[in-house]
C-alpha cells in the first residue's frame, strides 16, 4: 500500500541572496496510512513550513512529495486546490469558521467546492457533526458555540470530504485543558476508524497522546519515533 | 463550483452585513436614479417642445426679422417686416394659402377696477386659419374691421374669465393702454406655446394696433413683429420657403445678408432638437459621473472587504476553493450589489420622473430601454469595479491569509 505522505529530499528556501532563509533542508519523511503522528520542534525549526508543504499550501523549492501516491510537485494551483479539497482536511488553532454560516453550512462548504449535490451535502454534514458529538447544534452559528464546540465543527468540516489525511495545526492551542482532552479524544477516535492524522503541536502532553512523534530542528527531521521519555528530555533541552 | 452556488454564497455574505451592503449600494442607487431622471426629463423637454411645434401643423412657416447671424449678434432686431410684405406674399406667392401678420406687445388691460398685463396681438382675420385658433363665443374681427381701424377686441379665454367670470363679455367695453375697445368675441382655450400662455392675450385688428397702441416706428412701412404663413399643403412647404425668400429679398433689395429669416416647422424642430439634445446629453453626463463615482465606491468597499476577510479567503482556499472560485465569488458580490442598487435606483428615478410629469408640463417618459440600459450598466460597473478587488482576493496566499492576526 502507498504511504499517505512521502517526502524525499525536500528543500524550502525563502528570500534570495543575503536574506536567504533555509526553512527546510533535506527533509525525508514517510507517513503510512492509519498513522497518528505529531510534529514538534522549537519555533523556527521548520515544522510549520513542513506542514504547509504537506498540506499543499506551499511548494517545496526542490525535492519530491508524493501525497497518496501522487507527485504533487508539478501540479497547477487549480489542481492543488482540487487535491486540498478531496484528499486533505485542515484543522486550525483559530478554528476559522465563517461567522455568517451555521455549523451545518460551515461543514457543507468543502462539499460546495467539490460540487456535491445539496441533498447529499446536508446528509453528510449532519453525519459528520453527529460524529463529533454536535448532533444537537446543527443550526447554531459559531458565536453561539463554545471554543471546544467550534473546534469540533472545524473537525467535522475537515473530515466531511473523506480525506486521506487530516492535518491539524496546533488544534488545541486555543482551548483549555478540559476541552483539549475532548478534542484529542475525537482525533483518537477518527484515527482508530482509519483516518491518518498529522498534527503540529508544541505541547508535549498533546504529543504524547499520538502514536508517533517527529522532532524538527533547523529545517531537518532531527528525531523520529521519539518515546515519551525521549520527549521529556527533548523538551527540557529545548 | 457553479454560478448558482456562488450566487447563494454571495447573497449570504451580503445579507450578513446589511448596513455595509446598503451603503455600498447607495452610490449606485443615486447614480442610477439620477441617470434615469435626468434622461427622462431631457427627453420630456424634447418631446414637449416638439409637440408644441407639431401642434402648429406641418404647413406653417414663420417669417421673423433679422438673419440667423444678426440674431446672434444683438437682441435689438431691425424692424424690417411690414404689413406690405404680408400683403405682397398673399398676392404673389402661389404656394401660400393664407398669411397672418402679427404685431404684438405686452400692455396693461383693464375692465372696471380689474387690471392685467396681457399680450396684445394685432393681426388680420387670416390669423384664425393660419394658427388654427377658433372663436368660442361671438365673432373674430373681419377685414372690414381692419380697414376701418375699429376698436374691437377678441379676448383670450383666461382674460375673459379673469374680467367677466361666467358673465357674458360680448358688447362690454375694456381698455387697452387706456383706449376703449368693444369685446366682440372670446377665443377657444389654446394652452401655452413654448411657455407663453396664449389664453392670456387679447386680439385686435392689426391696423388699430399699429395706429393706436404701438405707433409705427418702422421706416419701411407698417411694422409687424412676425408673419405666419400657411403653405397650400405639406408638399409645398419647401417651394413656399424658396418663393418667400426670393420675394422678400427682392422687396428688401437684399444684396448681401438677409434681414429676415423664413423658418419652417422642420427648422424649428431641428433647433429645438439641437438645444434639448444638448441639454439631455449634459444631464446624462452629470448623472453618468455620479454612476461612475458609485462604481468607485463599490471598488473601495470591496477592497476593504477583501482585507477584512483574509481569514475567510485563506480558509476557503485551504478547503479547496481555487483562485477562480474566489474571483467569481467576489465579482458576483460586486455585481449583485450594483445590480440591486441599479434596480432600486431605477424605482427611485422612475418615481422622480412621475413627479416631474405631475408637477410640470414636461411629460417625461420612462422608457423600458432606458431602465434596461441603466440596470445593465450598473451591473457592468459592478463587474468592472469588482474585478480589481476580486483579483486581490483571489491572489491572496492562503498561508499568509490564515496566519494574519
Amino acid at each position: 500500500m502507498q504511504p499517505v505522505i512521502r517526502l524525499e529530499h525536500i528543500f524550502k528556501t525563502y528570500g534570495s541572496d543575503e536574506t536567504e532563509v533555509q526553512a527546510l533542508q533535506d527533509v525525508n519523511l514517510i507517513v503510512e496510512t492509519g498513522e497518528y503522528c505529531a510534529i514538534m520542534g522549537p519555533s523556527g525549526s521548520g515544522k510549520s513550513t513542513a506542514m504547509n508543504v504537506i498540506g499543499c499550501l506551499d511548494r517545496p523549492t526542490s525535492g519530491c512529495y508524493y501525497l497518496d501516491g501522487v507527485d504533487v510537485a508539478g501540479l497547477s494551483d487549480a489542481e492543488l486546490a482540487h487535491i486540498r479539497n478531496r484528499k486533505l482536511g485542515f484543522v486550525f488553532q483559530q478554528f476559522h469558521l465563517l461567522p455568517q454560516l451555521s455549523a451545518m453550512e460551515n461543514v457543507m462548504l468543502p462539499m460546495v467546492y467539490a460540487g456535491i449535490p445539496q441533498n447529499e451535502r446536508k446528509e453528510r454534514a449532519a453525519a459528520a457533526l453527529t460524529r463529533v458529538g454536535l448532533a444537537n447544534r446543527l443550526n447554531n452559528r459559531p458565536n453561539q458555540l463554545s471554543g471546544g464546540q467550534q473546534q469540533r465543527v472545524a473537525i467535522a468540516r475537515a473530515i466531511v470530504n473523506r480525506p486521506v489525511l487530516l492535518l491539524a495545526d496546533e488544534p488545541t492551542g486555543a482551548l483549555d485543558s478540559h476541552t483539549t482532552q475532548e478534542v484529542l479524544q475525537i482525533f483518537a477516535e477518527l484515527n482508530s476508524s482509519g483516518i491518518t492524522v498529522v498534527m503540529v503541536t508544541h505541547e508535549p502532553d498533546v504529543a504524547r497522546q499520538t502514536r508517533r512523534i517527529v522532532w524538527f530542528r533547523d529545517g531537518q527531521v532531527l528525531h523520529d519515533h521519539l518515546t515519551p521519555d525521549d520527549l521529556t528530555q527533548m523538551t527540557i533541552a529545548a | 463550483m457553479d454560478i448558482f452556488e456562488s450566487t447563494k454564497m454571495a447573497v449570504k455574505t451580503l445579507t450578513a452585513n446589511k448596513l455595509r451592503s446598503t451603503l455600498t449600494m447607495l452610490g449606485i442607487i443615486i447614480g442610477n436614479a439620477s441617470v434615469i431622471t435626468m434622461v427622462g426629463v431631457g427627453q420630456g423637454a424634447q418631446r414637449y417642445a416638439s409637440e408644441q411645434f407639431e401642434s402648429l401643423g406641418p404647413n406653417v412657416l414663420f417669417i421673423i426679422p433679422g438673419s440667423n447671424e444678426s440674431r446672434n449678434r444683438t437682441f435689438d432686431l431691425p424692424k424690417t417686416l411690414t404689413l406690405e410684405d404680408a400683403k405682397a406674399i398673399a398676392a404673389q406667392v402661389p404656394t401660400v394659402s393664407a398669411v397672418a401678420p402679427q404685431l404684438q406687445t405686452q400692455q396693461p388691460v383693464t375692465y372696471s377696477n380689474k387690471r392685467t398685463s396681457s399680450l396684445i396681438v394685432g393681426t388680420t382675420p387670416e390669423f384664425l386659419p393660419v394658427r388654427d385658433f377658433e372663436v368660442a363665443r361671438g365673432r373674430f374681427f373681419t377685414d372690414l374691421d381692419v380697414q376701418r381701424n375699429t376698436q374691437v377686441v377678441a379676448l383670450g379665454s383666461d382674460v375673459a374669465k379673469n374680467f367677466f367670470g361666467d358673465a357674458d363679455p360680448i358688447g362690454q367695453q375694456i381698455r387697452i393702454k387706456n383706449i376703449s375697445f368693444q369685446v366682440i368675441g372670446v377665443m377657444e382655450s389654446k394652452g401655452a406655446f413654448l411657455g407663453n400662455n396664449q389664453d392670456d392675450a387679447v386680439y385686435i385688428p392689426l391696423s388699430t394696433m399699429s395706429s393706436r397702441i404701438t405707433g409705427n416706428t418702422s421706416p419701411y412701412g407698417t411694422e409687424v413683429t412676425f408673419i405666419s404663413v400657411n403653405a397650400r399643403d405639406e408638399a409645398s412647404v419647401n417651394a413656399a420657403e424658396f418663393q418667400l425668400n426670393n420675394l422678400l429679398r427682392l422687396r428688401h433689395k437684399i444684396t448681401t445678408e438677409d434681414d429676415f429669416t423664413v423658418r419652417t416647422q422642420k427648422d424649428a424642430l431641428e433647433i429645438v432638437g439641437n438645444v434639448t439634445g444638448a441639454l439631455t446629453l449634459m444631464l446624462a453626463a452629470i448623472a453618468a459621473i455620479s454612476l461612475f463615482v458609485g462604481g468607485i465606491g463599490i471598488m473601495n468597499i470591496m477592497l476593504v472587504s477583501v482585507r477584512e476577510r483574509t481569514h475567510e479567503i485563506g480558509l476557503r482556499k485551504a478547503i479547496g476553493a481555487s483562485q477562480q472560485d474566489i474571483l467569481v465569488q467576489f465579482i458576483i458580490e460586486a455585481v449583485i450589489l450594483s445590480a440591486i442598487g441599479g434596480v432600486i435606483g431605477t424605482v427611485i428615478g422612475t418615481s422622480g420622473i412621475m413627479l416631474v410629469s405631475a408637477v410640470t408640463p414636461l411629460k417625461a417618459g420612462v422608457s423600458t430601454t432606458a431602465i434596461a440600459v441603466a440596470v445593465g450598466v450598473s451591473g457592468g460597473i459592478g463587474l468592472f469595479f469588482g474585478v480589481f478587488p476580486a483579483r486581490q482576493a483571489a491572489k491572496l496566499d492562503p498561508i499568509v491569509a490564515l496566519r494574519s492576526a
